[in-house]
């Protein structure tokens, strides 16, 4: 059973579950209780059963086999179910409690027992010290939040990889309402078995995970990471936001590409070579990974800008023109047709300015015009819901468009509590739309970046 | 760790057909029978940054001045190989750098150069080798790239650039080195010169 079995395991085995309130063992098994869609098995020395469910005195005891492990036992205690699990054949487990490297010489002993079962049983250990994993079409979820503090995420298709448990959290909480889901979330903690190349691999062969979102702070082996992030990249898009500096190896400054090396290394244009997307923070991270699971690659630096308002016309072809991208002129023949299908006092010109009398019709005939005149790679739309012409009625159109049309789309919708609600609706509805006009411009940098890496395997 | 005297390393490139000004070993000025203005230097395994205590003479204007500088930099420099080149055109400076790096491997740097390029430090690195991909990214990554479209009436060939980078990786792949400087390279409009090249192996 290979890593990838995680997303579709139909039973676990809760070693470590918790009569008390508040207890992680409590909190884990009531998250499951609530959402997980397979068999729960629980293990306690002394329960009966714990919040209805039938606790075995030991895994020995067990009469069937066990998937997936999740251990939530200090320490020691760990060590000794992990090693019962594998021993019954367990193919993956997760130690979420910490106490291990990150506490001194004991618990790093500790984790090289940990690695000695891993190699002698095949069994995958995700963990020690992690939030663990969350898997939203099955319901798996150990992570340590309650419901009433944070949203689960719902599914989707981004596979999120954390190398902090916490920060992954937080930002799938911050999205849980745009509408955006997640395939996967795997938090790594102190690695003593599957590290990020491996979750990445896994995540690669999940055919419900269509781009990967990766947090990272250390990559322990760079060679076989960015090889591997090379072939998968050729089927979804990869983002990194890389936390921490990154040193190169090299110690020698006598030459001044060495000393620049020592000052100015970036992993940039490494990662490019790899078709990794690097993200500046965290928001960007997963508005990279969403943009990279739903539009289509952008193809080239012609960008059309249609709004119903002046100013965030304006604003966006200075952002987009400071991106790198170009807001060229529409051609006088498109500008005759377009200026038919929009209010006289609109601008047929880019950016399209179809003033406050813009209606859902306006838009899709105009964003039609652009895509079939083949002077843009990609068209940002404003569709901005203040007015009474344009309603929600329109996600219908945009969602047709952005699987039949040759150019990219994305979508920015600004306001308030309707304008979050109607982004919302897009994103489930597979549209890209942002909040602001910086994030919509980055996030079609990065379609331009996707671009920039497939075109090499382009005939 | 061995520096590579200049002289050496630099008729192995001019053997690979990488561009570089004329040059010629100079045991006593006749020797020269290149245009003015020169450049003098000194090929050494000792030092490497030349310019900090006069082992380049740049801007000599005639012979007479040739034979004084040749002098003077004998008498500091007693037993060195002493070259001489032709000086330079100003082109757009580039840095194109190689490095093997501990966890990363061989890698390419590319940057700005010039007179503001230790304050700008415009780099990029790519893993060697590249592609002609990879080498289009190299122009495209740095912030001040916008100098390949063209500067104060210096002009760049995008296309030879993206070739000599591709031609240095190629090296890069057969060749054992720790470090590798070609600091400056000038771009021209039909060309390119690397002015200065130094290995370390």
């Amino acid at each position: 059973m290979s890593l990838t079995n995680l997303f579709s395991v139909s039973s676990i085995c809760l070693v470590g579950a918790s009569r008390e309130e508040g207890k992680v063992g409590n909190v884990i098994l009531k998250n499951l209780k609530k959402n997980y869609k397979g068999e729960i098995i629980l293990v306690h020395p002394s329960a009966e059963q714990i919040e209805g469910v039938k606790c075995y005195r030991s895994i020995e005891s067990i009469p069937h086999s066990i998937d997936l492990g999740i251990i939530s036992l200090p320490s020691k205690k760990a060590v000794e179910a992990l090693t019962s699990l594998a021993e019954k054949g367990c193919k993956i487990c997760i130690p979420v409690a910490g106490g291990f490297g990150e506490q001194g010489d004991e618990g790093k002993q500790l984790e090289s027992e940990m690695k000695r079962i891993a190699s002698k049983f095949g069994t995958r250990i995700i963990g020690p010290n992690c939030v663990g994993v969350i898997i939203p079409r099955t319901g798996l979820n150990t992570a340590l939040t309650t419901e009433e503090r944070s949203n689960f995420p719902s599914d989707g298709p981004i596979g999120f990889i954390s190398q902090s448990g916490a920060l992954g959290l937080l930002a799938m909480d911050e999205f849980s309402d745009s509408g955006i889901g997640f395939s996967s979330f795997i938090s790594l903690g102190n690695e003593v078995d599957v590290d990020e190349t491996d979750m990445l691999s896994a995540m690669g062969d999940d055919d419900r995970t269509k781009s990967i979102a990766l947090y990272l702070e250390k990559i322990s082996e760079i060679e076989k990471f960015l090889s591997e992030s090379r072939n998968i990249s050729q089927k979804k898009g990869i983002v990194v936001l890389k936390g921490g500096q990154t040193e190169s190896g090299s110690r020698a400054t006598s030459l001044h590409t060495g000393s620049l090396l020592k000052t100015s290394f970036s992993l940039n244009g490494i990662f490019r070579q790899s078709g990794i997307i690097q993200a500046n923070n965290e928001i960007e991270m997963i508005d990279f990974a969403s943009v990279l699971s739903t539009a289509k690659p952008v193809r080239g630096k012609r960008i059309a800008v249609v709004s119903s308002a002046g100013g965030v016309g304006v604003i966006s072809t200075d952002a987009l023109e400071n991106e790198g991208f170009k807001v060229n002129r529409t051609s006088n023949e498109l500008a005759g047709i377009i200026k038919t299908k929009i209010s006289q006092l609109g601008s047929p010109f880019n950016p399209i300015d179809m003033t406050a009398e813009a209606t859902n019709i306006q838009y899709e005939n105009v964003i039609n015009e652009l895509d079939k005149s083949g002077e843009f790679d990609a068209i940002l739309a404003f569709v901005l819901f203040q007015t009474f012409g344009v309603t929600e009625d329109i996600i219908e159109f945009l969602s047709r468009f952005n699987k039949e049309a040759k150019a990219s789309l994305v979508v920015g919708v600004i306001g308030g509590e309707y304008s979050r609600m109607a982004i919302r609706k897009m994103n489930e509805n597979g549209i890209a739309a942002f909040p602001s006009v910086r994030r919509a411009v980055s996030s079609l940098g990065a379609l331009y970046e996707r671009w920039e890496f497939l075109r090499r395997f382009e005939k | 760790m061995t520096v590579v005297p200049e002289l050496e390393f630099k008729t192995m490139l001019s053997g690979l057909n990488f561009k570089m000004p004329r040059r010629f070993l100079i045991n006593s000025p006749e020797d020269y029978s290149g245009s003015f203005p020169a450049v003098l230097k000194v090929s050494s395994e000792a030092i490497t940054h030349k310019t900090e205590v006069g082992a380049v003479m740049g801007d000599i204007k005639t012979m007479g001045n040739f034979k004084e500088t040749f002098k003077e930099m004998k008498r500091k420099f007693p037993g060195e190989t002493i070259y001489a080149e032709e000086m330079a055109k100003k082109g757009v400076e580039v840095i194109i750098g190689l490095v093997k790096d501990q966890q990363f491997g061989k890698l390419l740097m590319f940057g700005i150069g010039g007179f503001y390029s230790e304050l700008i430090r415009d780099v990029t690195f790519k893993r060697i080798p590249i592609d002609r991909f990879d080498s289009e990214d190299l122009l495209e990554e740095l912030k001040f790239g916008r100098v390949f479209e063209g500067y104060r009436g210096l002009k760049v060939n995008r296309e030879i650039l993206v070739d000599l980078l591709l031609k240095i990786s190629d090296f890069a792949v057969k060749k054992e080195f720790s470090q590798i400087d070609f600091n400056p390279v000038f771009l021209y409009e039909d060309g390119y010169l690397i002015i200065d090249a130094k290995m370390v192996i």
